[in-house]
């Protein structure tokens, strides 16, 4: 009797332990592919704590709202840009972060934290920054006869006919052309929207390409001279063809922060904190970085950055141009309206 | 009780059917009619304004540029098609094998790939451009990317097979002795061409069409890829108003209207094919 008691005592500490090691076991992230959470560190995660990672890839913002909205307890992070954050956090689909349990938290930047997405930095952390410039191919730009481009109302010279490569989205080229106007993004003033409308539509004749992916290769293959683009895509146009440099608009230029954030349903809340502070130790977050080509909101990673990261002023944002940045605030109120006069500006 | 029994059969395409096509369009239609809220949640209160939108003017224009895109893409599969179909049907055996086989070949490519490949040909750096300037025929790249042309040609290069097969299968039931007694009329070649073996495999080049004009309406990543954006079709439109547009209600109501440019083709198809001789089309 004592023998069998003893057995089942055994088995069931046995099941109960093998149990808590399962749930232990496994998080599962949702976020962009293409190693924007480079493999190798997830590798070493799982090395280093025995937690298996599941990579869910997407390819927007708005797959990973409706995947997570439709199953909340099958994810337990995800990295999603910004204004996502602000959505979901207003939709109640994100835990309060617990800062006792993330001692690497305070390696963040505070210049990054307490966003309009996030104003009591409650519930996301910063991973990855970019903001969208011009990437000019100056030599090309001189051939053509046009003035040096410093400006986004540079972009309008007719010289430039055919030669300028931008992102396809209609927020962000009525933002190039409202700054260049002196506005700000998303004005939803009647007045200075139409005036921006007539703007936008003389810009046609200068654009050759819309491309959100890829828009550097216009430039490196040179059937472009000028691209407006994120910061990532940049780097590697500049990367691939030195000729090409960035230039910061005087006007300003959209800031775009991906964060990490939890679901609230998160199955394995434990093992989804020991990975966030896991990526914000400052050698890994500095390998990320280097990796991915996203600027480090990992203050602590600054000594970690290798040389070519640190002196890339697209990289390593200068303050200067970092205190130039606006988020894009406030794009509910002016989408369909915008979206409407670009595809009329793309019918022309 | 045969009858009954045979069509008993048919019960699990039905309730296939049913639940994962007919179900999910229900749920569109009901879309359409809903509002959302600032954030692109559904909000369950009634609107027409989703389709009022639908017919604004510049709206209705993305419907144009669809509809010409579709339909210029099943005339060139038509124009190229035909004569590939009418060819390999006349072959031997052995020959129509290889000869369906390759034109089924690119099927086991993805097809954003393929038109990648579109791109490493025709852009300015790219194979054609390349080979030119090196013959010394040109001094400067061509520019062909990045135009309505570009996409309408990567459209029809996806869904030329549709169309070849379609129209073979008609032209392989085509009854020989027809043309044969065509000819000892006294019949030339085109006039037996127009007058008997047209009307004949009407039925395969209306098909054809069908099959292709339809996923023409869909394929945006090509005119995305290949159009580099320069303009907007239904699907680019749709795509983005149920994203980053954050408006699902209007992208419903503009599906079904590219549902009803679909069930337009397939009405003719009908009125085409249930009149097999096809003589009411060429009178």
């Amino acid at each position: 009797m004592k023998r069998t008691s003893a057995v089942l005592f055994t088995v069931v500490v046995l099941v109960l332990a093998v149990s808590a090691v399962m749930s232990a076991a496994e998080i599962t992230l949702m976020t962009w592919g293409g190693d924007f959470i480079p493999r190798v560190i997830i590798e070493e995660f799982e090395q280093e704590t025995g937690i298996r990672v599941n990579y869910k890839e997407v390819t927007s913002n708005e797959d990973m709202q409706s995947l997570l909205e439709a199953n909340p307890d099958q994810y337990d992070l995800l990295v999603t840009t910004d204004y996502m954050v602000d959505i979901l956090r207003q939709n109640g689909m994100l835990e309060v972060l617990d800062k006792s349990k993330l001692p690497n938290y305070a390696n963040i930047n505070p210049l990054y934290l307490g966003k309009y997405y996030d104003p009591d930095s409650e519930y996301a952390i910063p991973y990855a920054v970019s903001i969208s410039l011009l990437l000019v191919n100056h030599e090309e730009v001189e051939k053509l006869g046009a003035k040096p481009i410093t400006t986004y109302s540079d972009l309008w010279q007719p010289e430039l006919r055919n030669k300028v490569v931008v992102v396809d989205w209609s927020v962000e080229i009525m933002g190039i052309v409202l700054k260049s106007l002196g506005y700000d993004y998303n004005e939803t003033d009647p007045e200075k929207v139409a005036q921006a409308r007539e703007k936008l539509f003389a810009l046609k004749p200068n654009i050759v390409r819309f491309e959100t992916n890829t828009p550097e290769d216009s430039l490196i293959n040179g059937e472009a001279v000028v691209g407006f683009m994120y910061s990532n895509q940049a780097v590697k146009g500049n990367a691939a063809d030195p000729r090409l440099q960035p230039v910061f608009p005087t006007e300003g230029m959209p800031i775009f922060i991906d964060c990490w954030v939890m679901s609230k349903e998160a199955p394995n809340k434990d093992g989804a904190y020991q990975f966030l502070d896991f990526i914000m130790r400052p050698e890994i977050a500095a390998r990320i970085a280097d990796i991915t080509k996203f600027t480090t909101p990992n203050k602590a990673a600054e000594p970690y950055l290798p040389d070519y990261y640190r002196n890339n002023p697209m990289l390593n944002l200068p303050d200067e141009v970092a205190a130039n940045t606006s988020f894009y605030i406030g794009v509910d109120k002016v989408l369909e309206e915008y979206e409407h006069i670009y595809v009329e500006f793309k019918l022309r | 009780m045969r009858t009954w029994k045979r069509n008993l059969l048919a019960v699990p395409i039905l309730l296939w059917i049913g639940l994962l096509v007919g179900i999910p369009m229900l749920l569109v239609v009901a879309l359409s009619f809903l509002s959302r809220d600032h954030l692109g949640n559904i909000v369950y209160q009634f609107t027409l304004d989703n389709w009022r939108k639908v017919v604004d003017p510049i709206y209705l224009r993305v419907f144009w540029n669809s509809l010409l895109m579709a339909l210029l893409t099943a005339l060139i599969t038509l124009l190229v098609g035909y004569p590939v179909a009418y060819i390999t049907s006349n072959l031997s055996p052995r020959r129509r094998a290889l000869s369906l086989g390759l034109i089924m070949l690119p099927f086991w490519i993805s097809s954003l790939l393929r038109t990648y490949g579109w791109m490493i040909l025709l852009g300015n750096a790219g194979v054609i451009n390349n080979v030119l300037m090196a013959l010394g025929l040109i001094e400067r790249p061509l520019p062909m990317m990045y135009k309505f042309g570009t996409s309408l040609v990567g459209t029809a290069y996806m869904l030329l097979p549709f169309m070849i097969v379609a129209v073979f299968n008609s032209v392989d039931k085509l009854d020989r002795s027809l043309l044969e007694a065509s000819y000892d009329l006294g019949a030339s070649r085109w006039k037996t061409f127009f007058h008997i073996t047209i009307p004949l495999t009407l039925p395969g080049i209306v098909g054809g069409f069908t099959l292709v004009f339809i996923p023409a309406l869909g394929l945006y990543f090509v005119s995305d890829l290949l159009g580099g954006g320069n303009t907007v079709f239904l699907g680019n439109l749709i795509h983005t108003l149920a994203t980053r547009g954050r408006n699902r209600p209007l992208a419903a109501a503009f599906s079904l209207g590219m549902v009803a440019l679909a069930l337009m083709v397939l009405a003719f198809y009908w009125k085409v094919t249930k009149d097999k001789t096809g003589e009411g089309l060429f009178q």
